[in-house]
């Protein structure tokens, strides 16, 4: 999840189709300008964006090979799709992108719903020391993901949780880390991570709402819960669609929260998310099939990011 | 402005493609043959580089520095990502010379092409009589060549809070099964007491467990591995953790290490732990308070005077790519053998020697305050001389390991049996070789 924020935005607001934008090339830049200007962005986009991405399309088509002995030397040649066809095979694979579906159907919605109604508390007028709870609601995302999953690990641990042992004395019995439990429990941590900077996004479009807007509307008679729901969200609907995106692609690539809360939990196996899966097998030593797991989640990520926006443009008018 | 984008794409493709054709000249590997690798000594001052996971490693290389101008050493901590330094270093052909290796990853290792063959350096290849002969055995592939020096153990013995045992009147256990009666009478004695904790996310600890009752995972003959992770040895030791587990004697929901297991050590909830040797730093300052109620006493065994069995430990390897071979030798030989150098690396690292001579320093033959002055090394080096020499590891250890982790967490949790766990290591161990082009076949 942690890599949300360098992706480029505007992958998520495609220009406005059927409408061609004016030629600006007439009488342009020498083509050494054009040079020193793009080289900073393009050398690094090529070296730790490109080269990783062809080194594992590259890898993935490849298998290893071997000769002589007990142990051998090792070589890779060109095996096909022959890891393509072993990771659709692999029942963990699919194991651990229908555990993944399950928590992205859940956690999303729950999440961008609390980050939308707490937006739309902080536009209103009701609300008093604004600009405590926006900070409030803000800070979970200025804590590492790392750090904040060992927090709640501590919240959820029977041996050191107050929580628990609160929850013990009323008579309840809570396993925070059971089987069936841990997968929401690392959804709880992602949900408290990553709210807060959703509602920031959907509160600054908030802010972009022109005022003369909403006193037509309250000329017209609109009540503050009209004004929100006819007004207000329809409008910011394209950061709705970007926040779901960014949450569709963090939760494909779901690792640490799942990983730290694994120290503590053994009900969290070494391929409980495909980005797990996909460290396990490149641990083994098997790389070309990592690469391959990971290309396959890197697609699998794409069509559901355009497919959900494409869906979502028909239906706004984005 | 559509042009320019044209001509942009253009050049992304055009780089990548790029991109792929330098990723295929660099990634096909043919390497040749480790063996027989010539050892004679390097003209001039020397610079070895030495990796390792052990704290204060730096002040014993600073002693061997000291008195050897020409052979300079530099120590590089690699304890965060031991096996990923070493891994993509390889890969990269800047391997270091010598690197801190686990007896049960040198297979895997071994497999990717690794290690020289260090048999012509005379230093080294005499040092066989000075080490614990199984530790020779794994570094030596059994006898095939010099390719890692042993350099420390981990001879499990059974941590004992003797106060408890006292308190409910309960005999320490020295066999399997009084070691299940002695947790049936505390029990029941005190419901909230448990014999000890079952990790399912520690494959090294069970495999200890394994290799005491001689289950042997792996054997190599007719030009393939034979994998018996699945072994009537090996689900004998499920079997009995199994109704351990089933009968909760044991406890399943503590991580070895962890804050959650101390604090149950802490709250008298535990009246023992399956430990090695290097862990009795970990019990003596995690619970200072429990100071002189803790004893060490041998594992329990399958019958009477049975086997003990080892938890970890370390080799030194030599690593492909190094240019001074003789030089690595010198010092792998002095780090690994010299009284002087291991008293040190056992007082600054808390290393426990796999040398015999190391086995008899001073601060290894004294009573430790902490366990009533008990001359505790004294269980450990009988322990080490009880640990089968025919044991050995695959060639995708970490990755059987993880299935078997993976799987006996399941089991814990009530899906499958742990002798099931064994059963998907077995699969795993199988598939995982094949995927890596080593002819592997389900053992007897």
């Amino acid at each position: 999840m942690t890599d949300i924020a360098t992706r480029p935005t505007d992958a998520v607001s495609p220009p406005p189709r059927g409408r061609r934008r004016p030629r600006l090339d007439g009488g342009g830049p020498r083509a050494g300008t054009i040079v020193a200007f793009l080289t900073p962005f393009f050398l690094p986009f090529v070296l730790f964006y490109l080269v990783p991405v062809g080194y594992a399309l590259w890898q993935s088509f490849r298998v290893v090979r071997r000769s002589g002995g007990q142990y051998g030397t090792s070589y890779t040649t060109f095996g096909g799709f022959e890891q393509y066809v072993e990771v659709f095979q692999n029942d963990e694979f699919w194991a651990s992108i229908g555990r993944i579906g399950l928590f992205g159907i859940v956690q999303v919605p729950v999440m961008l719903f609390t980050a939308l109604v707490m937006a739309l508390l902080l536009d209103t007028h009701l609300l008093k020391l604004k600009g405590f709870f926006r900070t409030a609601a803000f800070m979970p995302y200025a804590v590492p993901g790392v750090i904040a999953a060992i927090m709640w690990s501590y919240l959820y641990s029977p041996q050191l949780s107050p929580v628990v042992d609160l929850l013990n004395g009323i008579g309840l019995k809570p396993d925070f880390l059971g089987p069936g439990a841990v997968l929401w429990s690392a959804a709880n941590v992602s949900t408290w991570l990553w709210t807060g900077y959703n509602m920031l996004i959907m509160f600054s479009a908030l802010q972009s709402i022109p005022q003369e807007l909403y006193e037509a509307a309250r000329i017209d008679g609109a009540s503050n819960w009209a004004i929100a729901w006819r007004i207000k969200v329809p409008i910011i609907a394209p950061s709705i669609v970007m926040t779901t995106v960014f949450s569709i692609i963090g939760t494909l690539q779901l690792y640490s929260e799942p990983a730290v809360l694994r120290q503590i939990s053994s009900n969290i196996s070494s391929t409980f998310t495909p980005n797990m899966l996909a460290y396990t097998v490149a641990v083994g030593n098997n790389y070309q099939q990592a690469a391959a797991i990971s290309v396959v989640i890197a697609v699998i990520t794409f069509v559901l990011s355009f497919g959900f926006m494409r869906l979502t443009s028909k239906r706004a008018g984005l | 402005m559509s042009n320019t984008v044209t001509r942009i794409r253009l050049a992304v493709v055009a780089a990548a493609a790029g991109v792929l054709v330098l990723a295929g000249c660099s990634s096909s590997d043919s390497s040749d043959k480790s063996s027989g690798a010539s050892c004679e000594p390097s003209k001039g001052k020397v610079t070895l580089q030495y990796w390792n996971t052990v704290n204060g490693m730096d002040k014993v290389v600073d002693l061997w520095n000291k008195d050897h101008p020409d052979i300079q050493v530099e120590s590089k901590n690699i304890s965060n990502d031991q096996y990923g330094a070493i891994g993509n270093a390889l890969k990269a052909g800047k391997a270091p010379d010598l690197a801190q290796v686990g007896y049960d990853q040198l297979p895997t290792l071994r497999s990717q092409d690794a290690f020289v063959d260090a048999s012509a350096c005379k230093t080294a290849a005499g040092t066989e009589s000075k080490f614990v002969p199984w530790t020779w055995s794994q570094a030596g592939f059994g006898g095939e060549g010099v390719y890692a020096l042993p350099q420390d153990t981990g001879p499990m013995a059974m941590y004992v809070r003797t106060d408890i045992f006292k308190k409910y009147d309960v005999p320490i256990p020295k066999t399997w099964d009084e070691y299940t009666t002695a947790a049936e009478k505390l029990h029941k004695a005190n419901p909230k007491l448990t014999m000890t904790f079952f990790d399912p996310n520690n494959a090294e600890w069970f495999n200890g467990l394994l290799w005491q009752n001689n289950a042997n995972m792996y054997s190599y003959s007719d030009d393939k591995w034979h994998v018996t992770v699945e072994s009537d040895k090996s689900k004998q030791v499920a079997e009995y953790w199994q109704k351990l587990i089933d009968d909760k004697l044991v406890r399943t929901d503590l991580a070895n290490g962890s804050t959650q297991m101390f604090a149950a050590y802490q709250n008298d909830q535990m009246a023992t732990q399956l430990g090695a040797a290097w862990g009795y730093t970990g019990i003596r300052d995690n619970l200072p308070g429990q100071a002189g109620k803790w004893s060490i006493v041998p594992m329990p065994t399958w019958g009477a005077d049975g086997n003990s069995g080892d938890w970890g430990g370390s080799t030194v390897a030599f690593m492909k790519g190094g240019k001074h071979l003789y030089e690595a030798a010198e010092f792998n030989t002095w780090l690994n053998t010299d009284p002087e150098a291991l008293a040190l690396a056992n007082e600054v690292g808390g290393l426990y020697p796999a040398s015999t001579d190391g086995l008899k320093l001073p601060a290894l033959t004294k009573g430790v305050p902490y366990y009533n002055n008990e001359k505790i090394f004294d269980v450990f080096a009988e322990s080490s001389k009880k640990i089968d020499t025919d044991f050995s590891w695959g060639p995708t250890q970490k990755t059987v390991n993880l299935a078997l982790q993976d799987a006996m967490a399941k089991a814990v949790a009530g899906d499958g049996k742990l002798t099931g766990a064994l059963a998907a290591a077995q699969a795993s161990a199988l598939k995982s070789m094949d995927d890596l082009a080593i002819p592997a076949t389900a053992g007897k």
